[in-house]
């Protein structure tokens, strides 16, 4: 048996995996991120307030998830219920940050592990929906607008108009890369020489999050943290490892779910859930708009000043979790857990996490497009 | 003084050099759907940007045709690549995206075609092959803790620290992009774990700060067309940002300005004062003391700002704001040190916020609440 050492890139950071092979086959992978900041070290005794400004800042990709989170959490803590326009409003800036995260990991990131591709059609879409986003927020990425208790835009009926036409013509847009019958030609390309059944995952899918229109199936009070062997840590729900993302939330949609039963839980299926959840997302983004009502408001103010909460979201990667402890309006406890804990673990061969399962048995020229396939983010771990 | 002529003769003699791109940004636009004419009004409005006159406009198009000569070198350290992500973000129609992707396409993390072993190796043959020449882009702070091990990079786990002194040595100019890499940014907030700091605290040679978090594009991408045009640093402040886009504060040209001078503050996110549009100054916004041009540029294709969209400026282009303007949500004036973290930082803020300037705000917004007729 040989060990080689392989450094994985363009994943917003970088990670490296010790690849046991025998023959070129795969047998078991070691998964190290080697980054820290220390984000929750300096959250501790800030006002909580400060915490919605400096979390988005853990990752520049997915900073919006981070932020609804925050808000979630304090408002959990604070015991404050929010409006349903302020819901919707959120919905709609962190539907928009999964989409525009999934074309570009599609394009940036995925096809060139194994194949060149004019990028440019990525930056294109990425463009028009910061745009969107920057008409409800004031900027993307890196925003402030959501606050414990609601938003603080406050939206005319002239942009609402906007925003749902900038929406339509997105989807319509989005049909000449996957349409609404999952059908896409640059997905088709990209898997012309390889198996659709390569990189089987563990077949076990968790959902934690509830925002947008995904349904949640377990509870966070099941979740445990561990030390790993690099920077990171790894993540268990009931003393298991289970796959986190785009597949797992969408395993009821008609489409995906054929896909699934065809391939199983493949680098095939999770890709294919990834791309067609834009196309859910974008209906359900043209549906809740019209719910907005105008004159609601936009902001309840909380009373409580001290309280542990949790806010669970849905982020572009899958299960993102903020907990919290506040005493008198100052930030006790903080901690983050990322999705990309979840898909990438680093455990023994008899007890792999997903991205290990599925690399296992797998040809090595592979492993950066198996890998790949989770839309690792080693920014949000190395918090 | 700006001078055509020297512009002119630096321009053909990068011209001689080789380039590193494959096809000339002619025909790279053109593929693109570009016309001579999109050309040359993108370059009129950056020469805009950058505050040169009108007759600099052609010159900046030849300066983007030659940009290749100088190749970009983009090295990533301590950071959330919030940065990179503006960048793709430029303005439209996307002539900053392809000029910029082709002078730095190669060495780009996040964008370039390459990656793992083979990143690495295009990384050190660029710095052999443009030694002297190219443009070291540096996004993100760079730990100092323990020998700099907080970040490894590369198949040889090489330190932040050591990579970037080691590409800043026969780099032409060095431009740090976003706060992180400017002043530390939010790695380097108070207790400062990992013991990060901006890049011109390690590195001896000039470097030219870009900060923001994320900076606007317009920002980044002027910054190093300046230095491609002039084989100079732009005029800079006493951060060393450069004037043209750190020079006047957000303040200034606030579309709210007109309520702070009249006294008219939003006091609770929600109001009615907030629906009205009313001055963020109570609600902790750090517009008066930051130096940027987001309420002139704006993000996103000038679509909207922070403030715009109801919440204060956070102050993310000034040094040390993550302890220096914290906490956000609260006006500087009404300052308490209560946390442990801020109280080690009160004696920078004395220095780097608290001018007489942010005391006569402060009073101002104090007394005209007082005078104010509505109530």
């Amino acid at each position: 048996m040989k060990i080689t050492k392989k450094i994985i890139t363009k994943i917003e950071g970088e990670a490296t995996l010790k690849i046991h092979k025998k023959n070129n086959i795969i047998e078991f992978a070691e998964i190290e991120f080697w980054q820290y900041r220390g984000m929750e070290e300096f959250l501790k005794n800030r006002p909580y307030m400060d915490a919605c400004v400096i979390n988005p800042r853990v990752c520049g990709i997915c900073g919006h998830s981070h932020l609804i989170a925050t808000s979630k959490a304090i408002e959990d803590a604070l015991d404050v219920k929010i409006t349903k326009k302020a819901e919707i409003l959120r919905d709609i800036t962190l539907g928009l940050e999964i989409i525009q995260n999934h074309i570009k990991w599609f394009y940036l990131t995925l096809y060139p592990s194994v194949k060149s591709k004019d990028y440019f059609k990525a930056l294109e879409f990425t463009k028009e929906i910061s745009k969107i986003i920057a008409l409800i927020a004031g900027q993307f990425p890196h925003n402030s607008y959501s606050i414990p208790g609601g938003v603080t835009c406050d939206l005319t009926n002239l942009e609402i108009i906007k925003i749902k036409n900038y929406l339509l013509e997105l989807f319509n847009k989005y049909q000449h890369i996957m349409d609404i019958e999952g059908k896409s030609n640059d997905l088709e390309e990209l898997f012309s020489d390889i198996p659709k059944t390569t990189g089987k995952g563990l077949n076990r899918f968790l959902v934690l999050g509830d925002n947008l229109f995904f349904k949640s199936n377990g509870d966070v009070k099941y979740i445990k943290e561990e030390k790993s062997t690099s920077l990171n840590k790894n993540v268990m729900y009931k003393d298991k490892y289970f796959e986190v993302g785009p597949l797992a939330r969408n395993l009821d949609n008609k489409i995906i779910k054929k896909v699934y039963e065809t391939f199983t839980d493949s680098v095939y299926t999770r890709i294919f859930a990834r791309l067609y959840e834009v196309n859910l997302i974008f209906l359900y983004l043209l549906k809740i708009i019209d719910k907005i009502e105008i004159n609601e408001k936009n902001y309840t103010k909380p009373l409580k000043k001290s309280g542990k909460g949790i806010g669970v979201v849905e982020a572009p990667r899958g299960s993102l979790i903020h907990e919290i402890e506040i005493e008198n309006g100052f930030v006790k406890k903080y901690n983050i857990i990322v999705p990309t804990q979840f898909n990438l673990s680093n455990s023994t061969k008899e007890n792999p996490s997903p991205a290990q399962s599925a690399l296992m048995n797998e040809d090595e020229k592979l492993s950066d497009f198996i890998f790949k396939c989770f839309d690792i983010c080693a920014v949000c771990v190395s918090h | 003084m700006l001078d055509v002529q020297k512009v002119k003769q630096r321009i053909a003699e990068l011209r001689k050099l080789p380039g590193i791109a494959p096809k000339s940004i002619s025909e790279i636009l053109e593929e693109n759907g570009f016309t001579r004419r999109d050309f040359l009004k993108w370059s009129g409005a950056l020469a805009v940007t950058l505050g040169l006159p009108a007759s600099f406009a052609p010159v900046v198009a030849e300066a983007a045709e030659v940009s290749d000569r100088l190749p970009v070198v983009w090295l990533h350290l301590a950071e959330c690549t919030g940065c990179s992500e503006s960048l793709l973000r430029t303005d439209a129609p996307t002539i900053d995206d392809l000029i910029f992707n082709y002078i730095n396409l190669q060495y780009h993390d996040t964008i370039m075609a390459a990656a793992g072993w083979q990143a690495e190796e295009n990384y050190e043959d660029a710095l052999e092959k443009f030694k002297g020449r190219y443009v070291l882009c540096v996004e993100g702070g760079v730990p100092t803790k323990d020998g700099g091990e907080y970040l490894t990079i590369g198949p040889h786990a090489e330190t932040g620290l050591h990579k970037l002194k080691r590409t800043a040595k026969d780099a032409a100019a060095i431009i740090a992009v976003g706060t992180c890499s400017s002043f530390g940014g939010i790695q380097a907030a108070a207790p400062n774990p990992t013991g990060a700091k901006g890049i011109h605290k390690v590195l001896s040679k000039p470097v030219i700060n870009v900060p923001g978090c994320p900076p606007s594009a317009k920002n980044i991408v002027g910054t190093i067309v300046y230095v491609i045009l002039f084989g100079q640093l732009p005029a800079v402040d006493n951060f060393n940002r450069p004037k043209f886009a750190y020079g006047l504060r957000i303040h200034d040209l606030c579309e709210r300005r007109g309520h702070f001078d009249a006294g008219e503050f939003v006091e609770e996110f929600g109001s009615e004062e907030a629906m009205n549009g009313f001055c963020l100054y109570k609600k902790g916004c750090k517009g008066p003391y930051t130096f940027n041009n987001c309420s002139r540029e704006r993000f996103n294709q000038h679509t909207s700002w922070p403030v715009q969209a109801g919440h204060g400026c956070i102050g993310c282009s000034e040094p040390d704001f993550w302890d220096s303007m914290a906490p956000y949500e609260e006006p500087l004036a009404n300052h308490k040190f209560s946390s442990v973290s801020a109280d080690a930082t009160a004696d920078k803020v004395g220095i780097t916020i608290l001018t007489v300037a942010g005391v006569a705000i402060a009073a101002h917004a104090a007394i005209s609440a007082i005078k104010n007729p509505k109530e």
